[in-house]
């Protein structure tokens, strides 16, 4: 996602909505990565309201605090159906995940078909590069190399990034690739780009060539969806927890 | 310009503004460790994610008697970490909140922010912190984050290894001997309200905020952990005084 998601627009849950469909299991495990902006409490927050009653069990992996109960890395992140990254500082972000080995389970999860999902920073990490603020400035940075391309995000919210991203794709610095809007999402079946979609009217992203060839992509726009339509919890599922409940 | 300071760490077990609120015995005594009137202090928050809160317990605690500033190497797309090499050696002390080790090392090492505190301590900026950022000095320390306690390579400014909070956690008292076991350098351990005073790579004293804090170096010899407790000043009054009590 090139921005968008329950952290920058949750009023509009169109991305977060989309994510799930891409689920084939009824109750599918999400994990949330807040990482990059060093995992503050607001959005742990919101990310469970974003999925809470939609049927799907949501964690929030802190690489700052302390568990109560220390589960190891490993287990947990090759549990998930779903894993959600956030935006922040891309290079703090990839530094702690090196130092706690999370970027080799994060590949491990993506090949035993975990979907791997993010805004931003969140987003760019897949790619074999993107171009980052971390520093102030925009420039150039190496991420995991899951997808062998690049990406540029916020082509739209924060356009000083777009010149810089042109340029380290024409002169080599990062192999050719994608830069999308906010709000707009990009999906990947292995290497492949398979969809374009948006939350909202006039998003939309553009594929950029090394010869400085720019194409903009045909994207679908997400429908509207209230909150509630989230995802609901299914009859059998609803009627399985009240037995258990009533069971204790 | 003061005098020359050698180079300092105080590693706390435990205790200071994060931890003691209405205890100020260890931070005091480090701030007097820089023979500076109004001392310049640099908060690094870094291995709590730069926590707003923190951030605001810090400049609680330091604005009445320092000249407090932070480092927050999450926010410089607001600037806040520009020209901070020069801040940091700039600084009569450098305290490192706590929170994870491994993430405060690798979010350090992506900014050399490692090699420009190594610096900082040869010229004498007195280097102080709790938990991680006590741990963050030593060579060879005990995490316990996210699955088993195991070893994680510190800066090493310190060639021991360091365990933290050591009284009120029986479990990391044992992964620390089990690790010893294993090959763990040997070292220093500290409880909550502790504080291992060093001088160079030499333990100068033990002090404490509490009566009770202790510390403890911990060996391995002869196919046993020797765990020998260390003797310790209590930095409070003596006896508590009746103008104390009265007050």
């Amino acid at each position: 996602m090139g921005g968008g998601g329950f952290t920058m627009e949750p009023e509009n849950p169109a991305l977060d909505h989309y994510l799930l469909t891409l689920l084939p299991k009824r109750e599918p495990r999400l994990l949330f990565l807040p990482t990059a902006s060093g995992d503050p409490v607001e959005q742990t927050h919101r990310f469970h309201a974003a999925y809470d009653g939609k049927g799907v069990t949501t964690t929030v992996l802190s690489l700052f605090r302390l568990h109560e109960q220390p589960v190891p890395l490993a287990e947990l992140v090759l549990a998930q159906d779903l894993i959600y990254v956030g935006g922040g500082s891309m290079r703090n972000m990839l530094a702690i995940w090196r130092e706690h080995q999370l970027d080799d389970l994060l590949r491990e999860a993506w090949s035993r078909g975990t979907v791997l999902a993010g805004l931003s920073a969140g987003a760019m990490c897949w790619f074999a590069g993107g171009i980052t603020k971390s520093g102030g400035a925009p420039a150039p940075v190496a991420g995991l190399g899951l997808l062998p391309a690049s990406l540029s995000v916020h082509r739209d919210g924060e356009p000083d990034r777009l010149p810089v991203y042109r340029a380290a794709v024409r002169d080599g610095l990062l192999p050719p690739g994608w830069a999308a809007d906010d709000g707009a999402g990009l999906l990947f079946e292995g290497h492949e780009l398979t969809q374009v979609v948006t939350s909202r009217a006039g998003a939309g992203a553009a594929r950029v060539e090394a010869d400085g060839s720019e194409h903009e992509l045909e994207a679908l726009e997400l429908p509207k969806v209230r909150d509630g339509a989230l995802r609901t919890i299914p009859a059998d599922i609803a009627e399985y927890r009240a037995l258990r409940r009533a069971r204790g | 310009m003061s005098s020359p300071r050698p180079p300092q760490i105080v590693a706390f077990g435990g205790g200071g503004f994060s931890q003691e609120a209405g205890n100020p015995l260890l931070d005091d005594y480090v701030l007097s460790l820089t023979g500076v009137q109004r001392p310049k202090v640099c908060f690094l928050p870094t291995a709590s994610g730069d926590a707003d809160h923190y951030i605001t317990r810090f400049y609680r605690a330091f604005s009445g008697c320092a000249l407090p500033s932070h480092v927050s190497l999450f926010r410089e797309e607001r600037g806040e970490t520009r020209g901070f090499r020069e801040r940091l050696l700039d600084q009569d002390l450098i305290y490192v909140g706590g929170g994870s080790v491994q993430s405060l090392l690798g979010t350090w090492r992506a900014h050399g922010v490692d090699e420009i505190l190594a610096e900082a301590w040869e010229r004498g900026v007195v280097l102080c912190g709790l938990s991680a950022g006590s741990l963050c000095w030593f060579a060879d320390v005990v995490s316990a984050f996210n699955g088993p306690p195991r070893r994680v390579a510190g800066l090493g400014l310190l060639p021991y290894s360091n365990a933290v909070h050591y009284d009120t956690n029986a479990e990391r008292r044992t992964s620390y001997h089990r690790l010893m076991s294993e090959g763990m350098l040997d070292g220093y351990a500290a409880a909550d309200g502790a504080a291992l005073h060093f001088v160079g790579r030499d333990l100068e004293r033990v002090v404490a905020s509490r009566r009770a804090a202790r510390a403890y170096r911990v060996t391995w010899s002869r196919g046993q952990v020797v765990e020998t407790e260390l003797e310790t000043r209590y930095l409070g009054a003596a006896e508590p005084s009746t103008a104390a009590v009265a007050a």
